[in-house]
């Protein structure tokens, strides 16, 4: 890199002097970076693929070729998928209320959206259970309306769980969405009516693309949050719903199987990898249009 | 332009409030078609508001808006036909240059091949064809505004509506602006309408200019007669410089009368009882040193001479808390220095009494 550096025409000094600043300045954290995340990443990759004989696939192959462990994949990809869809659909128009809202009414919009971050999932997931269990307050309130007769079973369902993990990561698609609507300039909207386009297709075509980049951040945390989610399902499914990320607390901590619990810690990784690197780039091309 | 000059955009006895604020207070106007009016004041008078009202933006609690022949007072923005021109441009970041420009006539689904005939034909107007392709933060502030203008041009709106549309750009470029684009929308025969607190503005682009004060038109006059005949002292106060003492009618005959002043009796034009509070007013080109028979004539010490090119303006102090204020060209022979006295002269003619208590 050094000599690279060095071995440049000579005609420029001014610009290598200031990358050579700036790349001295962003090493150490880069040193840091590396360290805290690269090195415990390359080190997981290690495990998941040196069995006792050296090099082996044995780990991946029994992730990708048991129908059981397809169906695990399939569970978080899902419980992914559709805490993103039901985060977006709710918090688009949240930021836009919230953008609109005044004073004292945003504060306090602000204040319960931010209140909850700060206790722990393990409390809130917890909050569900009882809110959700045969003589919880959803039931009795219910029942006490007359509505249903006997408590419906909402705990240890998928409802409940998807339900649950929406709520708790919600404030992680509400706010980066709510910081771009926030810039939003309403002068556009006008122009576009001037200019002779109905609501809709202002909104389609001037409110969506303009807000695309906190949709992108907003899926991209839901979904690699919610896909790799732990404490919620434990709690609010449990065993009827193995997702990648119990598996893999089973495989280090019951089955003592480091090595396919990496596996499927890669695996994970791919996935939440995928969909932000495609979300990122769908939103570049949009942007690029 | 067959029908050039015929009525075109008509505001009838249109009011607005927001809360207890009367914006728009029964305002009506006029426009012809192909002519360029400029509503005029100072912020808060409800200029941005009547413009507003026009595009459809903001609803009038009452009245109507007619434009083409149509009374479009319920119509949504949408639907109505205009161009409007912000002044913070509110292009599409998302969008080149030549899509911000092809907006309006993709939402109105326009062949593509005419889409794009269009487009060039509006960017070589505003002349930017060159940078069609470019992304919009990697244009300047007068580009952005071309292309804001280019939008609203391609679309070919009943009328051209501009919000303060050159307030952004620096000194220099905003005077070329109002030249060019005057006679950019003269050669397109639009019909536009401009909001400014811009005098010079005004005065530049404009057939007729509309003053406007707290929600209502004082005068609506073309530039030359605004000048020279302002209807109120609002309107005096406004556009242009000018000398105003305050005073009491003590007579009044064939439209003119004669004004107690505390720097003594002046004559003007207009019709007052006697007793009656007055600001008599005029405009400083008319001042000149020296006495003449039948004219106005004040005594004072040149308070200040500042200098402006072909003209120089002289601050007089008349006493009493009165001044007068002169424009001399470079001809008038002896430029009259700091602290000298000097005694001034402008003709009744040109001298205007106004009512007191309108005063702004």
């Amino acid at each position: 890199m050094t000599e690279a550096v060095l071995a440049l025409p000579a005609q420029k000094p001014a610009v290598d002097r200031e990358r050579l600043t700036a790349f001295g300045f962003a090493l150490p954290s880069f040193l840091i970076l590396a360290g805290i995340f690269a090195l415990p990443l390359l080190l997981l990759l290690g495990v998941s693929v040196i069995g006792p004989d050296g090099l082996t696939f044995a780990n991946y192959r029994r992730l990708l070729g048991t129908p059981y462990y397809l169906g695990v994949i399939w569970n978080s990809l899902r419980l992914g998928l559709l805490t993103t869809i039901i985060t977006l659909a709710i918090s688009y128009p949240a930021a836009f209320a919230l953008a609109r809202a005044r004073g004292a009414v945003r504060s306090l919009l602000l204040a319960t959206l931010f209140l909850p971050l700060a206790a722990s999932v393990i409390v809130k997931a917890f909050a569900w259970t009882i809110l959700l269990r045969s003589d919880g307050v959803v039931n009795q309130t219910l029942m006490a309306f007359g509505i249903i007769e006997d408590p419906i079973r909402m705990i240890f369902t998928e409802t409940a769980l998807i339900v649950g993990t929406a709520n708790i990561f919600l404030p992680f698609m509400i706010l980066p969405i709510y910081a771009v609507v926030a810039q939003l300039d309403p002068r556009l909207s006008e122009a576009a009516a001037t200019l002779g386009a109905s609501p809709l297709v202002t909104f389609f075509g001037v409110i969506v693309p303009m807000t695309l980049p906190g949709i992108i951040a907003g899926v991209a945390l839901v979904f690699s949050l919610s896909v790799s989610a732990y404490v919620v399902p434990t709690l609010l499914i449990g065993e009827r719903y193995p997702t990648l990320a119990t598996t893999i607390a089973k495989a280090y901590l019951l089955a003592r199987e480091p090595g396919f619990g990496a596996a499927a810690g890669v695996v994970l990784l791919i996935i939440a990898i995928v969909v932000v690197a495609l979300s990122t780039r769908l939103g570049r091309e949009q942007a690029a249009r | 332009m067959t029908d050039a000059g015929l009525p075109h955009l008509i505001v009838r006895n249109v009011s607005k409030r927001f809360g207890a604020t009367t914006v728009l207070d029964r305002i009506d106007l006029t426009i012809r078609r192909g002519e360029l009016v400029t509503l005029l004041g100072p912020s808060g008078c409800g200029k941005t508001t009547l413009l507003r009202a026009i595009a459809g933006l903001a609803q009038p609690d009452q009245g109507h808006v007619e434009l083409a022949g149509r009374d479009i007072t319920l119509v949504p923005p949408h639907r109505r036909n205009v161009g409007v021109v912000f002044q913070s441009y509110a292009l599409f970041p998302h969008l080149t240059v030549a899509g911000n420009v092809a907006f309006g006539l993709k939402v109105r689904g326009r062949g593509k091949a005419e889409i794009e005939a269009t487009v060039e034909r509006a960017l070589s107007l505003v002349k930017l064809e060159h940078l069609a392709k470019r992304r919009i933060s990697a244009l300047s502030g007068g580009q952005q505004q071309r292309v804001a203008l280019a939008r609203a041009i391609a679309v070919e709106p009943d009328v051209l509506l501009f919000d303060e549309a050159l307030s952004a750009l620096d000194r220099k470029l905003r005077e070329e602006m109002q030249v060019e684009l005057r006679r950019l929308l003269q050669n397109v025969g639009a019909t536009a309408i401009f909001v400014t607190h811009d005098q010079d503005e005004a005065l530049t682009m404009s057939d007729r200019v509309a003053v406007m004060n707290k929600g209502r038109i004082e005068q609506l006059a073309e530039p030359r007669e605004l000048y020279s005949r302002p209807a109120s002292l609002f309107a005096l106060n406004f556009v242009g410089l000018s000398t105003r003492i305050a005073g009491t009618v003590v007579g009044s005959q064939d439209g003119k009368v004669e004004v107690d002043t505390r720097v003594g009796r002046l004559s003007a034009m207009g019709n007052f009882v006697a007793g009656s509070p007055v600001v008599v007013a005029a405009r400083p080109e008319h001042l000149r040193p020296g006495a003449v028979m039948d004219a106005n004539s004040v005594a004072g010490r040149v308070r200040s001479v500042v200098f402006q090119g072909s003209r120089t303006l002289v601050d007089v102090d008349a006493g009493a808390g009165e001044s007068l204020l002169a424009e001399l060209s470079g001809r008038d022979a002896a430029m009259p220095r700091v602290d000298q006295e000097i005694r001034l002269t402008w003709p009744v003619s040109e001298t205007f009494a106004f009512p007191a208590e309108a005063r702004a």
